[in-house]
């Protein structure tokens, strides 16, 4: 337990809402890493920084090539609309956030020095970081900044960033206050916001203010790497940034290939033409053991949510949502499928990585019996036959066969639909997408820094990916409750409730929170990613032999 | 002349069929699920923002509006610019189209002697045990799918004896040579396919040559068997040889998908695919296009080379 | 094979239909190609229709305990990385394929026989536009076609049966179209014209009657084919779909741990999907269809 004086030191540092956290902390409710991540959403991060976080950074050797394998942009590479892994590893070398959300040591200002909320948390304003410049020589003022923001918020901009926007941050909200600040309001309170900012939305880089949409061209950002050249389909290079206003990058060199197939990854690397590659369950399989190689794991919130359509037979009874919920044994799942890299979900978008969570809602576990018990109630005592529509992505189509073999446990007989991911999610509109459709479908979320995002779209009745078609006025004012609770208790007061609530009515199964990794060869260290698949390699040093 | 007027009726097939085909393709992508604009920006994109790209790139005008739109520029030559690569189609088809013939070039370049040379010796010494070997080793390596082959192929010499580089793209700057070395992992699974079927071929032809009446005439006429063999027997049983070799240049050049796949090499079979996946109208045209008039051309060529070398067969070209 | 060898002067005799002969010739003394050929089909059809009653194991059934072990005395085949045991699995596996290859080839041949025999019947202008829109569908890109077909109505073997039979229609048709017009010229073509039978009927029941050795070659080549282009299909994602135990599926999900030495997955799976195509091509050979044939 930290001593008296260092907690007396710490309550100086902000005001109440700070003061709740360092009381939980004391008491032991908070993880010292939990109040470090949380003084960094207030914007305290001078204290973060001298906690030590932001990384150790040892004595490494500079120079060296690192190889790096992705997969296929989908298209062309442009921040404001990317949305596939394989561009945010590619901008990741170039482009810079105003905050970094470091899966281990949370939010790490970058481009904006601080940052702090009024009274209501609907006007948050940011410093910015004094001194960067693009790689095109020209300094970054608050112009690009706000520039930056009205982009991705601007539907005409073909931004794929509107829908995490929605309802918190508007046209107009991004206001210019001086070279060195920018303010926002937003559209209503948001004790998170520092989130929405930071590289939890990844198409928040910041880019020149007359930027045109033409990325490819130069790479054009603030980041340690610049372009040296780019092949499109092929693959790209980029050289050390020698103006970056921070530490300069260890590599001289970043060499980016893409692939069509996730196994032509794995064979490169065993062949000692790549160092970092991305990783599937079935990748790590093939390296498992392998002195050479190495897998680096952080862990995420991204999950594969079981929507179970509320209104529609046979899910329109709850009892029936609960029973199938009960046959899965999600320790098997964590174990067997995701080979102990995940963490057990209890049916709750609120990840035990969320500082909000609440510990003590007790975990759902298997239990034929209860589920068999169940069933009988609810007039389908001998089972029922259900199909299970998902798409043919990651780990999904095994996970599919998973649950395909639990649910025959308590009679339920499970008929699998596996659609190519196109498909699957059609129109993305409700009446013309399986996944919006389905009266029961596996859909993967990706990593977020908050569960606000899979509570308002996934579960809310005007929800746009509620795929379980789940109406409960209790569960929207819960909801309505849990934004405006401007404290971490508060917040996990009515997250408790969430959770119970969101257990007895059972919309979606979610049985684990996956880890995100990544396969290095063990000739270099340290690389560093986020959970939704920026590549940070400006640390990366090579191992002498 | 004959020649001509088979010439000029190839050229109208050609240009007919190819209308057809750009037809075929904007048609058939009108009955894919969603919209360019929908695959471009995600599942999880906000629907105003999909429909304002949708209507930035054209793609909420009426089908034919569309395809009206497409087909004036195309008889110019003009292909249009890549929905998802926001660049000119033409420089990534042209890429593509690169690569894809230096495979098919690499490829040529072991199937031939090893297939011909293989039919020949086959034919010439038929019945005897070297004939039954060559035929039996084409049957089997023949048999074996293209991903099976070139997966074992990959780990034998590309991963454990460390060989050839295992992917088939040689770095940038890289030689003439070391291009070709890149692409022979990736043009063997496709020599042991068709090795075997063109040495088939060969060797049903020179056996039907060896018992023809012009060898036998030649063989009274008291002519040397090595000059028997290149001047009578090889010349007529080439032919058909030769036809197919040019149909499976076609194939060739666009569908190579699994080994593109697998070697990494960004052909026309993997543009192609890519951009129906993607929904990109104008790429996909123009790849399908340069597929369709490749397949058309070789198919051609290999008529034609059967009504010129082989008078036989000339009445039944130019129906 | 041997018989190319032993009798090419006969072949001469009976000019642009060599298959007649060599089927005719094929069955007084079955070529043992054949028989090894339909025994290993058996083999596999036997597999297909009762295989779940002589697997060792369930196999759907994972066991998370046991992922990718080796070959052993428990499991001969090894476990595939669910814990599923593979020889189970192969030998459920041969189902769908054994169902859709047959399936999708009797469809191509029978719209591409029809097809062929009207074209090649009628000629003249019917004729001249159905061979343009022939070789309109044999420039498609097969590739595009399957993509465009299973995004659109999304994958299933019912979509695999048309896919690969509206490929092979075309190439059918051609070779009945070829067929038919040197049939159509024979007397008693012309007689049953003069007799005052209809159009449908001298197709159908005087011409077709004769084709049929070219189109039971036809069925035979394409199965062959068919079994190939399945099994890519499969292995690409586009065909056959999970949960099915299919050898095209298991090859796609193993090749990435084949390099970390776990090898057991791929190469039985590939040598079942090698074993089927060589039965076919054993049969085919046998009969002669070989040498017709063209991809």
């Amino acid at each position: 337990m930290t001593k008296r004086r260092d907690i007396d030191a710490l309550r100086n540092l902000s005001g109440d809402v700070w003061n709740v956290a360092v009381d939980e902390y004391q008491g032991g409710f908070l993880k010292r890493r939990d109040l470090l991540k949380y003084a960094a959403l207030l914007g305290l991060t001078g204290f973060a920084a001298s906690q030590g976080l932001g990384g150790a950074r040892a004595a490494a050797a500079a120079g060296g090539t690192v190889r790096v394998g992705l997969g296929q942009p989908t298209k062309a590479i442009d921040p404001v609309s990317l949305t596939d892994p394989a561009s945010i590893g590619v901008i990741s070398q170039v482009g810079e956030y105003l905050i970094l959300d470091d899966p281990k040591d949370g939010l790490q200002p970058k481009l904006a020095l601080s940052w702090e909320a009024d009274e209501t948390a609907s006007r948050w304003t940011f410093k910015l970081r004094p001194g960067v410049k693009f790689h095109n020589g020209r300094a970054v003022t608050g112009r690009d900044v706000v520039a930056s923001f009205e982009r991705l918020v601007d539907p005409a901009s073909g931004s794929s960033a509107l829908s995490a926007y929605k309802g918190i941050l508007s046209k107009g909200g991004a206001k210019l206050v001086d070279d060195e600040t920018v303010a926002f309001d937003l559209d209503g309170p948001n004790s998170n916001f520092p989130f929405y900012v930071s590289s939890d939305v990844y198409n928040a880089v910041i880019l020149p203010a007359d930027y045109a949409g033409d990325f490819e061209k130069n790479f054009n950002g603030t980041g340690p790497f610049k372009l040296e050249s780019f092949r499109p389909k092929q693959g790209a290079s980029f050289v050390r940034n020698e103006d970056y206003w921070g530490d300069k990058a260890l590599p001289d060199r970043v060499e980016i290939k893409f692939f069509d197939d996730e196994q032509a990854q794995v064979l490169a690397l065993q062949a000692g033409q790549l160092d970092v590659i991305p990783s599937t369950t079935r990748l790590e399989l093939a390296i498992e053991g392998n002195p050479n190689f190495k897998l680096l794991s952080v862990q995420a919130s991204s999950h594969d949510q079981v929507h179970l359509r509320t209104d529609q037979a046979p899910f329109t009874d709850k009892r029936i949502r609960r029973a199938l919920a009960l046959t899965i044994d999600r320790e098997a799942v964590v174990k067997g499928l995701l080979k102990g890299r995940a963490i057990v979900g209890n049916d709750t978008p609120f990840a035990p990585i969320f500082p909000s969570a609440d510990p003590s809602v007790p975990q759902r576990k298997q239990d034929i019996a209860e589920a068999k018990r169940l069933l009988g109630e609810a007039g389908v005592p001998n089972g029922f036959e259900v199909t299970l529509t998902t798409e043919r992505a990651y780990d999904i189509p095994d996970y599919a066969v998973i649950i395909q073999n639990f649910a025959r446990k308590a009679g339920i007989d499970v008929k699998l639909n596996v659609l190519p991911q196109d498909a699957y999610y059609g129109s993305a509109t409700f009446g013309s997408s399986p996944w919006l459709d389905s009266v029961l479908g596996i859909t993967d979320y990706g990593h977020r820094g908050t569960p606000d995002i899979f509570l308002n779209a996934t579960l809310k009745s005007s929800g746009a990916w509620n795929a379980a078609h789940f109406s409960n006025p209790a569960y929207d004012a819960l909801l309505l409750d849990y934004s405006k609770a401007r404290d971490l208790q508060a917040q996990r007061l009515v997250a408790g409730k969430i959770q119970t609530l969101l257990l007895d009515e059972t919309p979606a199964i979610i049985s684990y929170f996956s880890q995100y990794s990544r396969i290095v060869s063990s000739k270099v260290e340290g690389v560093r990613f986020t959970a939704i698949s920026h590549l940070l390699l400006d640390r990366v040093s090579f191992v002498q032999a | 002349m004959l020649t001509g007027r088979i010439l000029s009726a190839r050229v109208g097939t050609l240009v007919l069929t190819l209308w057809l085909v750009s037809i075929l393709v904007f048609f058939a992508g009108q009955v894919l699920p969603g919209d360019v604009g929908r695959v471009m920006l995600g599942p999880f994109a906000d629907a105003q923002a999909v429909a304002e790209l949708n209507k930035r790139l054209g793609a909420d005008q009426p089908v034919l509006v569309q395809y009206w739109l497409w087909f004036s520029k195309a008889v110019t030559g003009d292909f249009g610019t890549s929905l998802s690569m926001r660049a000119p189609v033409a420089p990534f088809v042209l890429e593509s189209l690169k690569r894809s013939a230096a495979l098919a070039g690499i490829i040529l370049i072991f199937l031939i002697p090893l297939g011909v040379g293989g039919g020949v010796i086959a034919g010439l010494n038929a019945g005897r045990i070297i004939d039954r070997l060559i035929v039996m080793a084409g049957v089997s390596f023949g048999i074996v799918p293209d991903f099976v082959s070139g997966l074992m192929l990959l780990i034998v010499f590309g991963l454990w004896l460390n060989w050839f580089p295992i992917s088939g793209v040689a770095p940038d700057g890289a030689g003439f040579w070391t291009h070709g070395y890149y692409l022979i992992l990736p043009a063997l699974p496709l020599v042991l396919n068709l090795a075997g079927y063109i040495a088939r071929m060969t060797r049903a032809g020179v056996i039907e040559a060896m018992a023809a009446d012009y060898t036998r005439t030649a063989v009274l006429k008291g002519l040397e068997p090595g000059e028997i063999i290149l001047r009578h027997v090889l010349r007529n049983a080439l032919t058909p040889t030769i036809a197919v070799l040019a149909t499976q240049t076609g194939y060739m050049l666009g569908g190579l998908v699994v080994i593109e796949a697998l070697f990494g090499i960004q052909g026309l079979g993997n543009l192609v695919l890519n951009a129906a996946k993607a929904r990109d109208f104008p790429m996909l045209e123009a790849g399908v296009l340069v597929m369709a008039a490749i397949f058309v051309l070789s198919a051609a060529v290999g008529d034609l080379v059967l009504a010129l070398l082989d008078p036989r067969q000339r009445r039944r070209t130019s129906s | 094979m041997t018989d190319l060898t032993e009798s090419p002067a006969p072949r001469r005799a009976v000019a642009g239909f060599p298959a007649v002969r060599r089927i005719r010739g094929a069955f007084p003394g079955l070529p043992p190609s054949v028989v090894i050929g339909t025994l290993l089909l058996l083999f596999w059809v036997v597999c297909a229709v009762s295989g779940n009653l002589f697997v060792p194991y369930d196999p759907y059934a994972e066991d998370f305990l046991a992922t990718l072990t080796p070959p052993d005395a428990l499991h001969w085949f090894g476990t595939d990385q669910l814990g599923r045991d593979v020889l189970s699995r192969i030998i459920v596996g041969s189902r769908d394929i054994l169902l859709v290859a047959p399936l999708a080839t009797l469809a191509g041949v029978a719209a591409g026989s029809i097809i062929g025999l009207v074209l090649g019947y009628f000629g003249g202008l019917t004729d001249a536009i159905g061979a343009r829109l022939l070789d309109t569908l044999m420039a498609f890109p097969f590739i595009v076609l399957v993509t465009m077909t299973l995004v659109a109505i999304g994958p299933s073997n019912l979509t695999v049966i048309l896919v690969i039979g509206i490929a092979y229609a075309p190439l059918v048709a051609r070779t009945v179209r070829a067929a038919v017009r040197e049939q159509k010229e024979r007397d008693y073509v012309s007689a049953a014209r003069l007799g005052g039978e209809g159009p449908l009927a001298i197709m159908f029941l005087e011409i077709l009657p004769n084709i049929r050795e070219t189109i039971l070659i036809e069925l035979v080549t394409r199965l062959g084919y068919a079994f190939f282009s399945i099994a890519t299909l499969s292995f690409l994602g586009l065909g056959i779909q999970p949960p099915s135990a299919d050898w095209g599926l298991a090859v796609a999900d193993g090749y990435g741990f084949l390099t970390g030495g776990k090898w057991w997955v791929v190469v039985f799976n590939s040598a079942a999907i090698v074993s089927l195509v060589m039965a076919t091509n054993l049969i085919a050979q046998g009969i002669g269809a070989f040498e017709n044939s063209d991809a």
